[in-house]
């Protein structure tokens, strides 16, 4: 899962980077508006966290100006502003949910990780599938109730297919949301870790669609 | 009429000024009036007295004697008030010469009567006759040829005879200034209805104002009174402006301060040291005075705000839509019923603030429903100031009464399950207060609580 982080405090956008990054989501970071804006247009984010009260461009004009273009990525809004008018500001230009600051890091990840879910159809932060079950709270990942040790890419890359449960999700999709906006884009790692998974896994959920890319599905649904 | 208004000041003193003019005028006219008839009373007395003189010889043994006759038939009626009298210096002892309408009584004025005398010498003066009719009689001393003796030559008149012609001037000379003082009276009114319709209009525009009808004084005035009308602008706009800025500045400083402040908070909850224990705990207690006194002087900065209103429907709309956006995991359903065309009296911010908290606590403990219904409150039109009601019902577990005035107090948390500060419901109590209004809790129709902030509304 590739998250946009737009703050301009570098304190507080490297912690919120660094919780991210530990909670095993792929971050990219800006500074001011422009940045953030042009970001949020040309890399295809799961989730954004974005502060209202940026350098060069304000965090709602951002916002607006992706959801014109298209863009339905998730939202979360930090502000300091915390008037009720910021928060309707904010709502009616397309964020998805908010967060006041001064706040604790763990409600910014419970935010996201809801966002995120909320995104992907998922009621609950259990995604299922068959036998196997990835809870997105505590990162854990259990098939018939053992508990499977993954690496950390491993896990972003489960995590992902199972958020998308049932698509079929190319590899360079998977290149451009398990890894950040520097990753060299032609890398055949994708199947290698998808290999090392399936092994690790044991059950037959994650299938390869021939020239189109991969689809996690219960066993019973193989294609 | 107040006794201190600009309308009686300027009726009451053009009133007396015109009363005076009048009562002057009613004197004026009526002393030369008067003074025109006695000097045409006295020629046609003179044109008598000449004819005597022209008459009048004295016979061998001294007695003046009359020649001829006088025209004037009044002259030869017994007491008609017309009479005509000579007479010879006392010393000589000779009888005297008078007409015919005197019979045996003689017209002896004062000597007071006779000292003031014209160029011609010529004493003009009033008596009375034996009937009382009131004489207007003229004197003048003559030599007779063939003495050198003064004669005294006397003519009296009847004035009783003109006395009707002044009552009739006068009668018509108090309709007519009566008439003037009416009309002038009038036209007073008018001018001063005409000349303050201007200041009707800047009260009613100040007035709109108050009530937040309008945001600035609206209208042409007269060149007096524009620069008046243009500095109350310039002081409305000078007001907004400052608030504006003091808003943007507490603004400012919410997000100079919580941005390091969630910076420290997070780095020390990363450090498992004491230190960061104390750091996280003092930062906990700064963020609550931050909000503390963030939210105060952002309510001073409005607190006098001038003539600001808002629509009730659009606020409660868009905050519902965000609310139930917020909370729409848990498919919390907002109803909202707004009189049509409701306006509060005060700061939109307000309004905001007041009605987002209240929505916010029923959306956290509703089990599905919020219901917000606004209308204005019965019984206030015409009773001075006009109110609404504003009240939120939720379908959550409602709150016992005696727990009901502890909910509203500063910081208070009834439960520390929800997330919030605890200063939501006494922000909205302090701030309705600040508008005259007030916050009651009770219960609601659909099982929960139910709040209902009272505030003031456009008429």
């Amino acid at each position: 899962m590739r998250i946009l982080v737009v703050e301009d405090d570098p304190d507080l956008n490297r912690q919120i980077v660094q919780a991210l990054s530990d909670a095993g989501y792929v971050v990219d970071k800006a500074t001011d508006g422009e940045e953030g804006c042009y970001l949020g247009e040309t890399e295809p984010y799961d989730a954004v966290v974005l502060d209202l009260g940026l350098p060069v461009l304000d965090g709602v004009s951002v916002l607006e100006k992706w959801r014109r273009a298209g863009k339905k990525m998730p939202v979360l809004i930090l502000t300091a502003r915390d008037r009720w008018s910021d928060k309707v500001a904010g709502f009616d230009a397309g964020a998805d949910d908010y967060v006041a600051k001064p706040f604790q890091m763990e409600e910014v990840l419970a935010r996201v990780r809801a966002l995120l879910r909320r995104s992907a159809g998922h009621a609950t932060s259990e995604l299922t599938c068959g036998p196997m079950v990835l809870d997105t709270k505590s990162a854990r990942v259990t098939v018939n109730g053992t508990a499977i040790k993954l690496t950390s890419l491993e896990f972003r890359l489960l995590s992902y297919l199972m958020h998308h449960g049932g698509k079929v999700v190319s590899r360079t999709e998977l290149v451009e949301h398990l890894y950040d906006q520097d990753f060299d884009r032609d890398s055949n790692t994708i199947e290698v870790f998808v290999g090392r998974l399936r092994k690790k896994l044991g059950v037959d959920v994650l299938h390869t669609i021939r020239g189109m890319g991969y689809c996690i599905s219960e066993p019973d649904n193989a294609k | 009429m107040r006794s201190r208004s600009l309308s009686f000041r300027l009726i009451s003193t053009s009133a007396v000024v015109a009363v005076v003019l009048l009562v002057s005028a009613a004197f004026l006219l009526n002393y030369l009036f008067q003074a025109a008839l006695e000097r045409n009373f006295d020629a046609r007395l003179r044109a008598v007295l000449d004819g005597l003189l022209a008459n009048v010889e004295l016979s061998a043994d001294g007695t003046p004697g009359m020649q001829g006759q006088i025209a004037d038939t009044r002259f030869s009626l017994p007491l008609s008030g017309w009479y005509w009298q000579v007479s010879p210096p006392k010393e000589k002892g000779v009888g005297d010469l008078a007409s015919d309408s005197l019979l045996e009584q003689r017209l002896i004025p004062l000597d007071s009567m006779l000292k003031v005398r014209d160029k011609g010498g010529v004493a003009s003066f009033y008596m009375t006759d034996s009937e009382g009719k009131q004489l207007r009689a003229i004197e003048q001393k003559f030599k007779l040829f063939g003495d050198a003796d003064d004669y005294a030559f006397l003519v009296a008149g009847n004035f009783d005879e003109l006395r009707d012609e002044i009552l009739a001037f006068r009668r018509a000379l108090y309709g007519v200034l009566g008439l003037l003082g009416f009309g002038l009276l009038a036209s007073i009114l008018l001018q001063v209805r005409v000349a303050l319709r201007p200041m009707q209009a800047m009260q009613q525009a100040l007035s709109a104002i108050r009530g937040g009808r309008a945001e600035r004084l609206e209208g042409e005035f007269p060149s007096e009174m524009q620069p008046v009308a243009d500095e109350l602008n310039l002081l409305i706009l000078a007001n907004t402006e400052v608030i504006e800025r003091a808003r943007t500045q507490v603004g400012n400083l919410a997000h100079a301060l919580k941005t390091p402040l969630s910076v420290l908070t997070n780095e020390a909850e990363g450090s498992n040291t004491q230190l960061g224990a104390k750091v996280a705990e003092q930062t906990h207690v700064m963020r609550d005075q931050i909000s503390l006194y963030l939210d105060r002087a952002r309510r001073a900065a409005r607190a006098q705000t001038i003539g600001s209103s808002c629509e009730v429907e659009p606020v409660l709309q868009a905050l519902s839509r965000t609310i139930m956006r917020i909370n729409r995991d848990r498919d919390v359903q907002i109803s909202v019923t707004v009189s049509p065309g409701l306006k509060f009296r005060g700061e939109t911010q307000d309004l905001e603030e007041m009605t987002g908290n209240l929505i916010d606590n029923a959306s956290k403990w509703s089990n599905r429903h919020v219901s917000i219904t606004a209308s204005p409150m019965a019984g206030t039109n015409g009773a001075g100031r006009d109110w609404l009601v504003i009240t939120v019902d939720d379908d959550g577990p409602g709150l016992p009464a005696e727990k009901r005035s502890e909910a509203v107090k500063r910081g208070k948390r009834l439960d520390e399950t929800k997330p919030g500060s605890g200063l939501g419901l006494s922000i909205v109590t302090e701030t309705a207060a600040m508008y005259g209004g007030n916050v009651v809790l009770g219960d609601a129709e659909l099982g929960g609580l139910r709040v209902e902030l009272k505030l003031p509304a456009v008429a």
